[in-house]
């Protein structure tokens, strides 16, 4: 049972590379930063109608959050700005492949400084590892 | 110039992480799909007044756009979906990597093949010994963070 969640996690890494292909080809012909405004604005609306029928928690918080709570919306628009702009002159494997790289070690950083909320743990030498790893991969594509 | 690029492209994942970090703290108190639905009308929003002053595209002409790109959409939408089904049941890490593994192998295919109307860069051997080292340190991390929540058990 459990290999079924998996596979729809595998799927849900599938999604977010077909979904920067073709916002790299949307991009192209409607305008990069278009296209990204596309996919906020429509997203928006299908998350409103989601919220409205299965929205558990409450909205309202929003008003007392600490303004850095905040910012999530401002890093995702840059995100996908770059891939837009990125994917049609590197490849969707080249630029993936960065970005997991850059995650993955901002993570690390972000748990052993304890940063943005995050409880602090001390970064394990399996970790530097597989960073260097990493790093490794991306100079063998690149 | 593609130098450029990577390195854009490795602080969008900076900015990522660090986006999952900022959600995490305020869905907590807030909700997944609330915390989705900020993130998504925020970045809308300010989107909106950087392509009113510097878009040099046209973005209404997305209505006249091939039904396909337009339905990119559901993929974000969807990767939200399915982890928060897969979450509860695999917990977040094992979500995480399993994800960052389908991300990179469609990456590397949808290259191969030139799916989507992209170009073209055949899956060669230097690309699968990329893949292989990826899936390491993928386990690295795995261990790694299991061993730490096992420490965490047994400090509380």
């Amino acid at each position: 049972m459990k290999v079924l969640f998996y596979a729809l996690a595998l799927l849900a890494g599938v999604t977010l590379s077909v979904e920067g292909a073709i916002y790299a080809v949307l991009g192209e012909s409607i305008g990069k930063l278009e296209s990204s405004l596309y996919n906020f604005v429509v997203g928006t609306i299908i998350l409103g109608v989601a919220l409205l029928f299965w929205g558990k928690g409450s909205l309202s918080y929003t008003a007392k959050a600490p303004k850095w709570q905040l910012t999530g919306g401002l890093l995702g628009i840059i995100y996908l700005t770059i891939l837009v702009i990125g994917i049609p002159l590197i490849g969707v494997g080249m630029a993936m492949s960065s970005v997991v790289v850059g995650q993955l070690v901002m993570s690390m950083i972000i748990e052993h400084k304890g940063w943005l909320g995050s409880p602090r743990i001390k970064v394990r030498p399996e970790k530097i590892i597989a960073a260097i790893l990493m790093v490794t991969s991306l100079f063998l594509i690149y | 110039m593609s130098i450029f690029i990577l390195i854009a492209s490795l602080i969008g994942g900076v900015l990522l992480s660090a986006q999952s970090s900022v959600n995490g703290a305020f869905s907590s108190k807030a909700g997944t799909l609330e915390s989705a639905f900020l993130t998504f009308i925020t970045g809308g929003l300010m989107l909106f007044i950087v392509v009113l002053f510097f878009g040099t595209g046209n973005f209404l002409s997305f209505l006249e756009a091939p039904k396909w790109q337009l339905a990119a959409v559901w993929f974000g939408v969807g990767y939200l979906f399915l982890t928060i089904l897969a979450v509860p049941k695999i917990g977040i890490i094992a979500t995480n990597l399993s994800a960052i593994i389908g991300q990179l192998s469609m990456g590397m295919l949808i290259d191969h093949f030139g799916w989507f109307g992209g170009m073209q860069i055949p899956l060669d051997l230097k690309r699968l010994l990329a893949l292989g080292l990826m899936l390491i340190a993928l386990r690295l991390i795995y261990q790694a963070n299991s061993k730490e929540r096992e420490q965490r058990i047994k400090v509380s």
